[in-house]
């Protein structure tokens, strides 16, 4: 085919190779300026970190080669190996005698083993999907597990659930390490004097344990049960009957994260129970105080899911404006269109000044009439908040004119670390601004018991300690972790003369426990859950039990039958089956009926029911009391020290996944930090303490005192810290075991504000150092290619709305900054052969503007593709062998920045540098164009990854499952969860993102099977599965009908490094901020 | 005469010393070819099943114990069950027979000894070839005259790509029914079968 386009080539081959010549011959400055632009003017410079930033000379030596230095080091072989030298040479000895003795027998090629009675459901080879429910916390996300013959090995969202639709958050993805986790207890300890621990067999267990409990009954010993948060029906009447068995026993429920503060804002300010769910894709303006409502502040799933649909460049009014005004360099924050910083503890007085603004000086509102509430914000004035506080007035004026308009479109947020009186004043903001409309009562949440209150808890503790507490049971939880440092519980633990403790793994409520018992994880165990008025989310067994553990419901409800005897696996599904005989399914007449329709209800995971039962029946809006604002005595103001913020951990979330190498492995979002957490602060408040990075502070709250690193972070408040909890377990498995440092220390049962929050904390140089591993500039160029690389090579490609909507060619019109020669240069074709790809050619669209950076598609990327954990030391030599990585580039100044994320993965190209390489021809294209890796043809010459443009490739330094702690990830349980689609790679080789070969392969066998072609939307990659906001498209870009092939032609599409002509398969579409000025710049 | 020795050790005795050393490996190279291969591999079961019998003398379609076939990546295995299906009448008083009901009944899978292997790192999909018409016996030979079975054809990557790329010349049994279905050239590239 000889077209017009490629005699323009050939041309334009002649001009590469004129270029080269150019470079070739004054060979010792290679000068870039030849090709490229000077570099800009205007302030728009891009940066991953401080030591970008700022040229650190060790830097830009360090990236002068393209692997770190670290990353060469060759390995010592004594530290290396998990065997000595005298074991390794044993083994040696004892499998050459064994080879030698196997020789004999060479073409044996084992057995293949079928089922004995194969279930019809199971076709070899095929997965099957079961509906159920997350547990990982207390959202309970409705999710499918995908099972191939019999063992759970991805878990993915069920899109029936109403609530999650499809989605789940990286903890749930996770979970499945959790499930083999080699490291779970395996049987029921007894520790007689509370040390040495004794296996002992289930019936001995029960047997004693039931004893106890009649003894306590009737001894009038109180027999405590310390729960989480309740989220099910069956287990709250549990609970209730386990009380009615044992009369003097009382149920606690305790969790470390909680929004008690808003819940009892709300009963002041409406009277019912609950902070309603929020339709937030109604919401065109959004006020987010301190609220990381993209990130850990509630429900992520759904929060992402309703924001980003109205995030769609294309529709009219379907772009919603984020405003933030927070300490905190935060998810939501660093993705607001406007960012306000402002310290956590102003928040308050910043609210009231808003108000003051609306109802005093624009008179909005009934309630600007309401004399009782204008009194109260008499004294406020925005004005001189906001010139006192350094905030930008154009921006709160955009703000007030925002609300204005949107009225019944606009809500305000507030972060659960906020105390109650800001979260009433925040309630009486959305009455202003008409945010009241989007409250969704229909679908209300639903409370199956109360959370224990400060001073239960604190009952709690002394009835431990006075003795007069006999039997203190913890049902899966871990309050000697969780519960503040000051509340004295572990101490008054020891007091209590039977300890019984329920938990997966090891914890360190465990360690000071008569009884420990293991529990069956979410795939071993059945459960209805009933978060929301209007379904129930059903929890059934995936894979029985991997050890003899059992489900902490079961081990109850055999206590309450009183004999051991009474267990059987079916105990606690009949138990929930007569529960919704009674209560649920009351109007199917028989048990064939009945169970007809339970089954049916397992196949779909929820049971929708009519709105308006019980709870919500009858609950018109309620209508706001103003007397609850006007009631507070008591405001939150500026402390005069630092202000502490501890936040909830994106991955760990209150610890209990701190035995999960991946999530330990999965970066923070913003700071990218791994294994570790950190006290964040603003670069003002590290020059004033004189500490950088990886310096440890001394942090004293009136909970207690804790020595961690800080962590420089740009944009934060000054002289404030944010520090996740989390981490820190000191009884835990090898993985998380002392990983990072224990914040709950910090935690006061007396906080005046909400036990996140500290207003009077202090902060002082400590000595040492700790090193954190950061991996936010790795994969970095050499300086002199580096320079002003974003500008010139435009990897990220912004403007405005407004500008989109101006010009919807603004993005191809800024190519005129070129001169016409540089456009020439430009222009240069491929030294490639063109390769016309006839039938299906994959292709992959990211838009940016649904991109939150929030890391869930690596998570997905890693349980998919058997990614290795490689643990802290590793990574901190660039070893990653994340296959995604969402790059963070921050602009504009280290005070006030701007971030841009952009997912990273393989792009696929037409003309990959990687394959012309590679000395052995290892990596290769598919006719789909897909550049596929041969893990067996590879020698590890790491040429590919040395020429690839986006340093998207992976190489494994080490095997990295015998590599990591131990060996660990080699033990026979964690074969187990490997996908048997995807090649388990080993020392030597290179990897890299596949697009999910595995599943183009299974739609191709589909597609054979019903003699069809291949249908590109009907494959999805395992990232864009996972995207909470569906910000990944995956399919045919030669098919018309795939959405792809339009999304690529849009107006904002771009390629990265577009020039280097190696014609990538992956589309970014450039990212609008929805501001009011018309041209990006560098900062608001 | 020193001389001469060597002279003769160096121009006679060690070009034939070579000459034997090298024919004799390229004949053990060839000869062991098959062997090494894998071809006549023939490893006793745990059951003498027959296929000549099953398969051959009953025409009892293969896809009715390896059902999965089309459906799937793997040919399965079929499980005891399946046997079940006819030998919980037929011929129940055979020793073979009698052995297998004694797995059945004690719940006890069957450990069938494997006799065709491709490597782990080829991910060699049986439900593309069979649904394009491809015979069993195009791979596996003619399984319904084998008493016992064996491999009887080339499973390494030469193979797979002989037929890749000339599949007229390789193809030789179609299943019936599938006749009037394309057979193209297979895919040569390296993803589709290593990933």
């Amino acid at each position: 085919m000889q077209s017009k386009e490629n005699q323009t080539d050939t041309e334009m081959h002649d001009k590469v190779y004129d270029i080269s010549d150019k470079i070739y011959k004054d060979s010792n400055e290679v000068s870039l300026e030849s090709i490229v632009p000077e570099a800009p003017t205007k302030d728009v410079n891009y940066w991953r970190s401080f030591r970008e930033l700022y040229s650190d000379p060790d830097f830009i030596k360090e990236r002068e080669n393209e692997f770190s230095k670290d990353a060469l080091e060759r390995p010592d072989i004594e530290e290396g190996s998990k065997f000595s030298r005298r074991k390794f040479l044993a083994l040696l000895s004892a499998s050459a005698a064994v080879a030698a003795s196997g020789c004999s027998n060479f073409r044996d090629r084992g057995e293949i083993v079928p089922y004995n009675a194969k279930p019809d459901s199971v076709t070899i080879g095929l997965p099957n999907y079961y509906a159920s429910t997350c547990t990982g916390c207390s959202s309970a996300c409705g999710i499918l597990i995908k099972t191939l013959q019999g063992r759970p090995i991805k878990v993915d969202g069920n899109p029936d659930h109403p609530v999650s639709k499809g989605k789940i958050c990286a903890i749930a993805q996770a979970s499945v390490m959790s499930l083999y986790d080699p490291e779970r207890l395996k049987n029921p300890v007894e520790r007689t004097d509370k040390t040495s621990p004794k296996e002992i067999s289930w019936g001995d267990a029960d047997d004693a344990i039931i004893a106890q409990l009649k003894n306590a009954a009737s001894s009038g010993k109180e027999i405590a049960v310390v729960a989480g948060k309740i989220i099910s029906p069956s287990q709250k009447k549990l609970l209730e009957d386990f009380v009615k068995a044992f009369p003097t026993a009382k149920v606690y429920s305790y969790e470390l994260y909680n929004d008690s503060a808003k819940n009892a804002a709300w009963e002041k300010c409406y009277g019912s129970k609950y902070y309603p769910p929020v339709q937030l894709d109604k919401a065109m303006i959004i006020l987010s105080l301190e609220a990381d409502f993209l990130g850990s502040d509630g429900n992520k799933v759904v929060n992402s899911r309703l924001f980003a649909a109205n995030r769609d460049t294309e529709t009219e009014g379907k772009f919603n404006r984020l405003y933030s005004v927070e300490g905190n360099a935060s998810v939501t924050g660093l993705n607001a269109d406007y960012r306000l910083i402002l310290k956590t503890d102003l928040l308050e007085e910043f609210v009231l000044s808003l108000l003051n603004e609306l109802l005093l000086v624009q008179k909005k509102s009934a309630l600007a009439q309401d004399e009782a509430v204008l009194s109260k914000i008499r004294n406020f004035n925005l004005d001189n908040f906001a010139s006192k506080n350094n905030l930008k007035k154009e921006v709160l004026d955009h703000l007030i004119s925002d609300f204005g308009q949107n009225a019944g479109k606009s809500f305000v947020i507030a972060g659960n670390m906020l105390p109650e009186s800001t979260h009433i004043a925040v309630n009486l903001l959305n009455e202003v601004i008409g945010g009241n409309e989007l409250y969704s009562f229909k679908d209300a949440f639903i409370e199956h018991q109360p959370m224990s209150s400060k001073a239960d808890i604190e009952n709690l503790v002394s009835d431990m300690n006075s003795g007069k507490a006999g039997i203190v049971i913890h049902f899966d939880t871990n309050p000697v972790y969780n519960m503040p440092g000051d509340s004295g519980y572990a101490e008054a633990l020891k007091k209590v003369p039977l300890v019984i403790t329920m938990s997966e793994g090891i914890n360190e409520t465990c360690e000071s426990g008569n009884y420990v018992l293991p529990v069956n994880t979410m795939f071993e165990s059945w459960g209805d859950y009933r978060t929301r008025s209007d379904f129930y989310s059903l929890q059934q067994p995936v894979i029985s039990p991997l050890y003899n553990t059992r489900q902490k419901e079961e081990i109850l409800l055999t206590w309450i039958k009183g004999s051991k005897n009474e267990f059987n696996n079916e105990i606690y599904h009949s138990y929930i089956i007569d529960n919704w005989k009674a209560g649920v399914f009351t109007n199917v007449s028989g048990d064939k009926e009945f169970m007809k329709q339970w089954y049916a209800a397992l196949n779909d995971g929820v049971v929708m029911t009519n709105a308006g039962t019980a709870q919500s029946s009858g609950e018109a809006e309620p209508a706001f009391k103003a007397d609850a604002f006007t009631g507070i005595n008591q405001r939150m103001t500026a402390g005069t020290g630092m202000t502490v913020v501890l936040s909830k951990s994106n991955t760990l979330d209150d610890g209990r996944f701190a035995n999960n190498g991946w999530l330990q492995e999965l970066p923070n979002p913003i700071t990218k930090i791994v294994w570790d957490n950190y006290a964040a602060i603003s670069p003002k408040t590290a020059k004033s303490l004189n500490i950088e990075s990886n310096d440890l502070v001394k942090i004293t709250t009136n909970g207690g005192t804790l020595e961690l690193p800080v962590f420089v972070q740009p944009g934060m408040a000054d002289d404030m810290t944010v520090i996740d909890l989390g981490y820190g377990r000191s009884a835990c498995g090898i993985v998380g075991k002392d990983v990072g440092f224990n914040s709950v220390k910090l935690i006061s049962k007396n906080s005046s504000l909400t036990p996140f929050l500290y207003s009077d904390a202090k902060m002082e140089k400590s000595s040492g150092t700790h090193k954190l591993v950061t991996t936010q500039d790795h994969y970095a160029f050499e300086e002199k290619l580096y320079k002003d690389i974003q500008y010139r090579r435009e990897i990220i490609q912004e403007g405005t709305y407004l500008q989109y909507k101006k010009n919807p060619d603004f993005l191809s019109d800024r190519h005129t900054k070129y001169t016409e020669e540089e456009k020439e240069k430009l222009k240069v074709g491929s030294i490639n052969e063109q390769y016309v790809h006839t039938g299906t050619k994959w292709g992959m669209v990211i838009d940016l503007n649904k991109c939150t950076g929030c890391n869930e598609c690596i998570a997905a990327c890693n349980v998919e593709n058997n990614i290795p954990v490689v643990g802290k030391e590793q990574m901190g030599k660039h070893r990653s062998m994340h296959w995604m990585r969402i790059d963070r580039y921050y602009s504009g100044t280290p005070e006030v920045p701007k971030a841009s994320f952009q997912p990273m993965l393989c792009q696929h190209c037409d003309f990959a540098p990687c394959e012309n390489v590679c000395p052995v021809a290892a990596t290769t294209h598919t006719p789909d164009g897909i550049n596929a890796m041969a893990y067996n043809r590879c020698v590890g010459t790491r040429y590919c990854s040395n020429n690839c443009p986006y340093k998207v490739r992976r190489f494994n330094y080490f095997n990295f499952r015998d590599h990591f702690r131990e060996g660990i990830q080699q033990e026979e349980s964690f074969s187990l969860m490997q996908n048997p689609e995807v090649t388990v790679r080993s020392r030597g080789v290179m990897e890299k993102c596949t697009f999910c070969l595995q599943r183009i392969m299974l739609e191709r066998q589909h597609a054979i099977e019903e003699n069809r072609q291949v249908k590109g939307s009907n494959v999805k990659t395992a990232c864009q599965e996972a995207c909470n906001t569906n910000a990944i498209y995956f399919g045919d870009q030669n098919d018309e009908t795939d959405p792809i092939s339009g999304l690529n032609k849009s107006k904002l599409a771009y390629y990265v490094l577009e020039e280097i002509k190696v014609k990538p398969n992956i589309t970014y579409l450039a990212k609008l901020r929805n501001v009011y000025e018309t041209e990006e710049t560098g900062s608001h | 005469m020193k001389n001469f020795l060597l002279d003769y050790n160096i121009k006679v005795r060690l070009p034939i010393l070579l000459f034997v050393v090298l024919a004799v490996f390229v004949i053990t190279y060839y000869v062991s070819y098959a062997e090494r291969i894998g071809v006549g591999y023939m490893p006793a079961q745990p059951i003498a099943y027959s296929h000549k019998l099953h398969a051959g003398d009953l025409k009892i379609d293969c896809r009715y114990c390896h059902s999965d076939v089309e459906k799937s990546r793997h040919a399965n295995i079929p499980s005891a069950k399946v046997c079940m299906n006819c030998h919980s009448i037929a011929r129940k008083d055979k020793p073979e027979i009698i052995k297998l009901t004694d797995y059945y009944t004690r719940g006890v899978p069957i450990e069938w000894k494997r006799v065709h292997r491709v490597p782990d790192f080829a991910y060699f999909n049986h439900s593309v070839h069979v649904n394009k018409g491809i015979d069993c016996s195009n791979c596996h030979g003619n399984v319904a005259e084998m008493e016992v079975v064996e491999q009887v054809k080339d499973f390494t990557m030469r193979a797979c790509l002989d037929c890749h790329k000339n599949p007229e010349a390789n193809i030789k049994n179609i299943i019936p029914g599938k006749q009037n279905l394309q057979i193209n050239n297979g895919p040569v590239n390296c993803g589709y079968c290593h990933r």
